[in-house]
Formats: C-alpha cells, sequence, structure tokens
C-alpha cells in the first residue's frame, strides 16, 4: 500500500517560541493512502506540528517533507494538493457561509461543485446565513465542506470534529472513510479514542514536543499488556513462578497480574492447573496507552534520540 | 435649563425605582435601580469620557472664534458672507453669526448634537441588543429581574449621559461669559437631540437582531434626519427655517436657536420622541421572544463569486463599504473645503498671529487657505491608508489568514492585494479631494493644480504604508499602534508644529511637512523623491521580513 515517497516525514523536528520548547525533536510518518492518528494531550505540539507542515510556521529545527516536497519552500505549490481544517475555525463575519466555503475550496486546489452540494446536504449546513450567526459546530462544517469538496491528496485534520454534535461526527467519519477508500492520506489530530480506533490505521502519540509512540494500531493492542484478575484454589503464591506473569499481585486467594499477550497461552495453560474459580482477563485497551502516555510524568521518546531539553 | 431636561427625564424613574419595589416587587421594573447601577459601572469611564470630551470642545472653539473675529467689526463682517449653502448644509442655518454665541453655534453646535445622538444609540445598543445577542441578557432575565427593568434602566443611563453633557455645555458657555439664556438653550438643545435619539435607537435595538444591525439602523436614521435637515436649510430663504425642518428631531433641537431666538418649546417635542420611543421599544419587547428581532435576518448568496475568491476581490470585498465611506467623505470636504475657501481667505487677518502660523508664510492668503486645504486632504488619505491596510493584520490577528495561506496562497500576493488598495485607494482619494476643491472654488482655484498638489503628498502617505509594512514583518503585535502613533504625531507637527514653535527643520523632517504645500509653496521634486525611496525602502524591509515569519494569530 505504502509507495516509496510517504505522505508526510518528519524528523527531530524543533520549534521554539521565545524561550518556550514547543516541539523538541518530534518523528511523524504518513505513508500515502493511510489515515493516521495523531494524539497527544493539550499544549504537546500538535497544533504547532500542523502549523509547520502549512508553511505557517518556520521550523528551527529537524526535517519536515509534506508530499515530497519542502513545506516552507514549497508552500503555495503544495497547498494545491492539501486541504486543512483548523480546530478553531476563524470566518469572515459579514461574509455567508457559502462565500467562505468557495473562498477556501478555491485555494485548495481543485473544487467540485456537486461533491459540494451533497455535503451541504449531508452536514445540514445552510450556506445563505451569515458566518457571525453560525456556531462553533457550523464554522467546522464550513471548513471541513471545503476542505472535502477539494481533490486534495491529503487532508490535514486538527481536531475537527471538536464541535459536532454525534449524529455529525457519523457524517465525518463516513467521509473520512471515502476519502480513504479514493486513496487520499489523512492527518487526524484528535482526542477521541473511539474515532481514531474507528478510522485509523496508524497512531503517533506526541509528548512534550516529541514522538512517544508510533505504529500501527494493531501492532500498538499487541505492545500493550492483557490484565488478568484469578481466583485460585491452591496458593496463589505460587504463580509468581509462572513464565509470562508479570506485576503479581495478591489478595487472598486473587491474584492479579499481567501478561504479554504472546505469552498468554502458556500463562493460560498453567492457571489451569492452579484449578481457577473465576478469572477476568481484560484485552488491551487504546484508552490505557493513551492515557498512560497522556499522564506519565516524564516523557519518554520512542526513538534512542532522548529529550533536547 | 438642562437640570430641568434631566429631572423631566428621571421623574418616572423614582417611582419606577420605589425602594420596596426594588426588593420585593414582582413588577416589570423589579430591579431596575441595581440595574442602572450595574450599568454605570460597566460603562462609567465611557460616558465620563463621552460627556467630557463632547463639553471641552466649547471653551477650544470659542477661544479660536474669538481670535479669529476679535472685534464686532469682524464679527459683522462675518455675517454678511455666513450664510453660503455649504454653511447651510452642512452646520444649519447661520441666524446670529454676528455675535460670538452665534458664531460658535455654527461652528460647533451640529457636530456636538449629532456626535452625542451617535453616542446614545452606541450606548443603547451596547447595553441592549449586545448584550442579549451575547446572551448576557439570558443570565440576567433568569434573576429576579423585570422584563423591562435592564432597558429601562438603559435608556435612564442613557439619558443621564445627555443631561450631564448638555448641563456641562450650558456652564461651560457661561463660563466663557456667553449670554445665560442663549448658554442654556445651548446646552438644552444638544441634550434634546440626544434623548430623541434614545428612543430612535431603543426601537432600533428592538428591531435588528444583532447590535451590528441595530447600529446601523441607528447611524441610518441620524443620517436620515441630518439629510432632511439640510435640504430644509438649503431651501431657506435667508436665515429662517422652513416647514421642512420640523420634520427632523435634529431640526427641531436646531430651532430651538441658542444665542438667536432662545426658543424653549421645541425642547417639549424632543423629550416627548425620546419618552415615545422608549415606551414603543418596551411594547415591542413585550411582544418577541427574548434574542429574535422583529426584522428577518438578512440572507445572503450561498456561494461566492469567481471575483471575490481570488486574493485582491476577497479583500475589496471586505473593504467594500469602508472604501465607499472614506471616498464620500473626501468628496464631501473637499467640495467643502473648496466653498469656504475664498470666504474664510478673506476674512483672515493677515496681520492674525494665529492665522499666520495656522496658513504659513504664503503667496497671499487664499493660496495659503488652499495649502492648508490640500494638506488636511493629505491628512485624509494617510488615515484612510493606514485603516486599510491595517486590515491585513486583522485578517492575521482573527486567524482568517492561516486557512487562506493553508490553501495556494501566497504571502506575497496575499499582502499585495492589500496594500494595492491602500496605495491606489490613497491616490485616488487625493486627486478626487484635490479636484473638487477647486472644481467648488468657483474659480479661485484650478481643480487640475489641485489635484496634482494633493497628488504630491502621496509619497507621503506611501511612507506611513512603509512604516506599516516594515513594523507588520517585524513587530506585527504592535504594528498598528506604532503605525497610528507616528502618523499622529506627523499631523501635530505639520499642523500645529508652528504654534508649538517646532523650527522649520524640525517640521519639514516630518513627512507631511516635508511635502511643499501648492499652492502657499513652490513645488520642489526632491522631498517626494525622498520620501518615495524612503517608503520603498522600508516597504520592502517590511515584505521580505513578513516572508520569513511566522503566521502570529491572537
Amino acid at each position: 500500500m505504502a509507495t516509496t515517497i510517504p505522505a508526510i516525514e518528519v524528523s527531530g523536528l524543533t520549534k521554539n517560541y521565545g524561550r518556550t520548547a514547543a516541539l523538541t525533536g518530534l518523528d511523524l510518518r504518513v505513508e500515502t493512502g493511510q489515515v493516521a492518528g495523531f494524539l497527544g494531550p493539550n499544549g504537546s505540539g500538535k497544533s504547532t506540528t500542523i502549523r509547520i507542515l502549512l508553511g505557517l510556521l518556520k521550523a528551527d529545527g529537524g526535517e519536515a517533507r509534506m508530499l515530497g516536497a519542502d513545506p516552507w519552500k514549497d508552500a503555495v505549490a503544495l497547498h494545491r494538493r492539501v486541504a486543512y481544517v483548523p480546530g478553531e475555525v476563524n470566518l469572515w463575519p459579514n461574509l455567508t457561509g457559502g462565500q467562505a466555503i468557495s473562498i477556501l475550496s478555491k485555494l485548495h486546489g481543485q473544487s467540485d461543485e456537486r461533491r459540494r452540494a451533497e455535503l451541504l446536504e449531508r452536514f445540514d449546513l445552510d450556506p445563505t446565513k451569515k458566518a457571525r450567526s453560525y456556531s462553533k459546530g457550523n464554522r467546522q462544517k464550513v471548513a471541513l465542506v471545503a476542505a472535502l469538496s477539494s481533490d486534495a491528496e491529503l487532508l490535514l485534520l486538527d481536531e475537527p470534529t471538536s464541535g459536532l454534535d454525534p449524529l455529525m461526527e457519523q457524517v465525518f467519519t463516513s467521509c473520512i472513510r471515502e476519502a480513504a477508500a479514493e486513496g487520499r492520506s489523512v492527518l487526524l489530530s484528535s482526542h477521541i479514542f473511539a474515532e481514531v480506533e474507528k478510522l485509523c490505521d496508524t497512531v503517533t502519540i506526541i509528548r512534550d514536543g516529541q514522538t512517544v509512540e508510533a505504529g500501527r494500531l494493531s501492532d500498538l493492542r499487541h505492545l500493550q499488556r492483557t490484565q488478568v484478575s484469578v481466583e485460585i484454589s491452591g496458593n496463589p503464591a505460587e504463580l509468581a513462578a509462572v513464565p509470562g506473569i508479570e506485576e503479581l499481585q495478591l489478595a487472598g486467594a486473587t491474584a492479579n497480574f499481567s501478561v504479554d499477550p504472546a505469552q498468554l497461552p502458556g500463562v493460560l495453560a498453567a492457571l489451569a492447573a492452579h484449578s481457577p474459580r473465576n478469572l477476568v482477563s481484560a484485552p488491551p485497551s487504546l484508552e490505557d496507552l493513551f492515557l498512560r502516555h497522556y499522564s506519565d510524568a516524564p516523557a519518554q521518546p520512542a526513538a534512542a534520540r532522548g529529550g533536547e531539553r | 435649563m438642562s437640570t430641568g431636561t434631566a429631572r423631566g427625564r428621571h421623574a418616572p424613574a423614582e417611582h419606577l425605582v420605589h425602594p420596596t419595589a426594588s426588593r420585593r416587587g414582582t413588577g416589570t421594573l423589579t430591579g431596575a435601580g441595581t440595574a442602572a447601577l450595574f450599568i454605570l459601572r460597566r460603562n462609567w469611564l465611557r460616558l465620563a469620557i463621552w460627556a467630557l470630551v463632547l463639553a471641552s470642545i466649547i471653551p477650544v472653539v470659542y477661544d479660536s472664534q474669538q481670535q479669529a473675529f476679535p472685534t464686532q467689526a469682524a464679527r459683522d463682517a462675518y455675517a454678511q458672507v455666513a450664510n453660503t449653502p455649504a454653511v447651510a448644509a452642512m452646520t444649519g442655518l447661520p441666524y446670529a453669526a454676528g455675535s460670538l454665541g452665534g458664531i460658535l453655534v455654527i461652528k460647533i453646535w451640529m457636530t456636538l448634537a449629532v456626535a452625542l445622538g451617535f453616542a446614545v444609540v452606541f450606548l443603547v445598543t451596547r447595553n441592549g441588543r449586545a448584550d442579549e445577542e451575547a446572551g448576557r441578557t439570558e443570565l440576567l432575565r433568569s434573576t429576579a429581574l423585570g422584563r423591562h427593568a435592564y432597558p429601562t434602566a438603559n435608556y435612564l443611563v442613557a439619558a443621564g449621559l445627555c443631561a450631564v453633557t448638555g448641563l456641562l455645555i450650558s456652564l461651560l458657555c457661561l463660563a466663557v461669559a456667553l449670554p445665560a439664556n442663549g448658554s442654556w438653550v445651548m446646552g438644552a438643545s444638544i441634550a434634546g437631540t440626544g434623548l430623541a435619539f434614545i428612543g430612535l435607537g431603543a426601537i432600533c435595538g428592538q428591531l435588528a437582531s444583532t447590535s451590528r444591525g441595530a447600529n446601523s439602523l441607528g447611524v441610518a436614521l441620524i443620517g436620515l434626519f441630518y439629510f432632511i435637515r439640510a435640504a430644509a436649510d438649503l431651501q431657506a430663504d435667508g436665515v429662517d427655517p422652513t416647514a421642512l425642518s420640523w420634520f427632523s428631531p435634529v431640526g427641531w433641537a436646531q430651532n430651538m436657536r441658542a444665542f438667536g431666538e432662545d426658543n424653549w418649546w421645541p425642547l417639549l417635542a424632543l423629550v416627548g420622541l425620546g419618552l415615545a420611543g422608549c415606551l414603543f421599544a418596551l411594547r415591542l419587547e413585550s411582544t418577541r421572544d427574548l434574542g429574535a428581532g422583529l426584522l428577518p435576518e438578512r440572507r445572503g448568496p450561498a456561494a461566492a463569486g469567481n471575483f471575490t475568491t481570488t486574493a485582491l476581490g476577497l479583500a475589496l470585498r471586505l473593504q467594500r463599504s469602508s472604501l465607499v465611506g472614506w471616498f464620500i467623505g473626501a468628496a464631501v470636504s473637499g467640495l467643502f473645503f473648496g466653498s469656504v475657501a475664498q470666504a474664510m481667505s478673506s476674512l483672515l487677518d493677515p496681520q492674525n498671529p494665529f492665522a499666520r502660523n495656522f496658513v504659513g508664510t504664503g503667496h497671499s492668503m487664499l493660496d495659503g487657505v488652499l495649502g492648508i486645504f490640500v494638506l488636511f486632504n493629505a491628512l485624509l488619505a494617510g488615515a484612510f491608508a493606514i485603516q486599510c491596510l491595517g486590515a491585513a493584520r486583522s485578517e492575521e490577528e482573527g486567524g482568517r489568514l492561516e486557512q487562506q495561506l493553508a490553501g495556494s496562497l501566497s504571502r506575497g500576493t496575499w499582502l499585495g492585494a492589500h496594500l494595492l488598495i491602500a496605495v491606489l485607494g490613497s491616490g485616488f482619494m487625493l486627486v478626487l479631494g484635490g479636484y473638487l476643491t477647486g472644481a467648488a472654488s468657483q474659480g479661485s482655484a484650478d481643480p487640475g493644480q489641485l489635484a496634482g498638489a494633493a497628488l504630491a503628498f502621496w509619497p507621503a502617505v506611501l511612507s506611513m504604508l512603509g512604516l506599516q509594512l516594515l513594523t507588520f514583518g517585524y513587530l506585527p503585535r504592535s504594528t498598528t499602534a506604532i503605525t497610528w502613533a507616528v502618523y499622529g504625531i506627523s499631523v501635530m507637527a505639520a499642523m500645529f508644529g508652528g504654534l508649538f514653535s517646532l523650527s522649520e527643520d524640525v517640521i519639514r523632517a516630518t513627512p507631511f511637512g516635508a511635502i511643499p504645500r501648492v499652492p502657499a509653496e513652490d513645488f520642489s521634486w526632491t522631498p517626494p523623491a525622498v520620501l518615495l525611496l524612503i517608503s520603498l525602502a522600508l516597504g520592502a524591509a517590511g515584505m521580505a521580513r513578513f516572508n520569513r515569519r511566522d503566521v502570529l494569530t491572537n
């Protein structure tokens, strides 16, 4: 599926705002035709990264390539092949939503009239109203319709659903699926785990301006350990000797531990010998993965590069 | 007598805000007193500035007129020529031009009355429709506040502004020893204009559903009534008001004739219109939902035309109404300058130091006056240019530039479009203002020469734009403040430098002071050429920097 040139290839990106370091060595790779999730706590540098990719901010260090070109030098040519939806959409208050869509979609390269009409219908947006009277969600729809009605090869979406209601989120999900089916690449920055799980092939998690986890969603799931809680008739302390069981905690006849998914068959066989009376196994959840990275005290870079601060 | 006005307006308030009613009442006016205090707390600085600025103009203008017409003979001479169509149209009939009080009315009455009208319309909208639009009224209405309490308090605070402003104006007139009767009528007629527009502003706030709409409607009404009275005064034979002037509240207030006949009775009509308007607005409010207006919300096109989607087209579309406003302003002031040039120069005493400082050591008094008009015109074009290019920073600040640059628009094209409008627009304004000054001067000046003289100031305007581009590139967050500050200093130096005893060399080193004021001075190519080079250097440096810097949203 991946061609030789990735849609986005960023390595060791750094950016400072005065004395504040926003990015401290960020890596990000989006293969062509893939939907990539981009996650991180507030202020971790997601929007900064996207703005650098759009040539709105100038990186202080590191490498960034988008569709094989330099996002700063080749900005204008690149933007004909890219569409962007910001998290906070600012429109001209005295122009209508429809006028704003015309202006923005013209700037995203070729725009398709039929698709525009269809999207207005699907997102249930009245284009004759002045942007002044739009709610946050409606302003976001304007940017979404403008981006999705273009023929852009790459969609850069910065928390695009933060103002949408659940019904519109569903419309958004199906639109992104269609875009992926057409072979477009998508970078989706989001806070909604369910959305990322539904849509994304790969995920990059960043923290304090650097990448802490990146990979295919299925692989990341395997990285997580399964949590097991078991009540056995024998002495639960004997479980400590079973290979693959870690973080063992005992409470009476109950033992809680974690298992690497690869070692689960062996562990289960060993458990059977202890005649378990009750067994609860929690599969690895993405939410756990995200929350672990969101809340851990120091940022742990995925690569061996180490922090630059 | 403004105090009389105030008492008249406050009388109903006292029984509305009866202490027991405001504590335990259940009426529609419950809590109006608390609401009024709250509005005062939110607006006291704004109110104080309006009242003080409007009133303090009185002694300043009085002083300048006393210097311009120091003797009764000078005033009598002025009275002979004061009644021109331009004066009648702009400021009203000069019914008492032979007295200092009457001259004060000609010079400043209309400005003060209309300004107070704007003040109360904006104030009523700000504490009415704008609050409702922002959802603050909803929060207030959920408390134990009567339905009409907040709007009533709003109208009363605005009435208070009128009363205080009128009172201050009267007291300042008395302080400069103008006749007592006329002084009181002066304050009362200006306050009365404000009171009448409170009623109209209140109705506007009910009709429109946005604060912008309410303000536009209110401003349109002020304009309409201003033009009705202008038409009435143009029709007048001599200095007697015509029947048409009774179709405008501004006309009613004018017909009180401060320092002339000193009529009190039109004040009743003004107060009556204010009261009736407020009561009608309260009635309208009872018939509609919170947040809704009575006029339908205007819709717009569902898609933009091809031109609007270009950088230049969008910039022009965003600035459309502002451009039209500035061009009309330049045309009207050009026509006005031209029509008064001859009269003004024949009135100014060449020995008067004030006049000489102002007009300069020109070839003749007429050329001096024309030269100062050319400078006025250039200053106007400068303000336009700065405001026009400032729209670029507003686009960046408001986060709208990001989305355009995220599309296939280069920074140079985008900034170039805004710059082009400011550059060509200011050039057009200069030529327009200069040409019309000449055209309206009834042969005392050559329109072509004045258009050229005005255009000579183009490099001065461009130097302001150059500075603006430079600061936009290097100090985007303070570009607006820096540019306006430098413009303000340049204006002061060019206009009043002589009065402040600034040396000629210093004045010549400022952009607007450097350009020779044709026809008062001989033209020289050096100052405009040097300014043009400076502008280009500043502008190029600023644009180059903008191409390299981050886009800074607020």
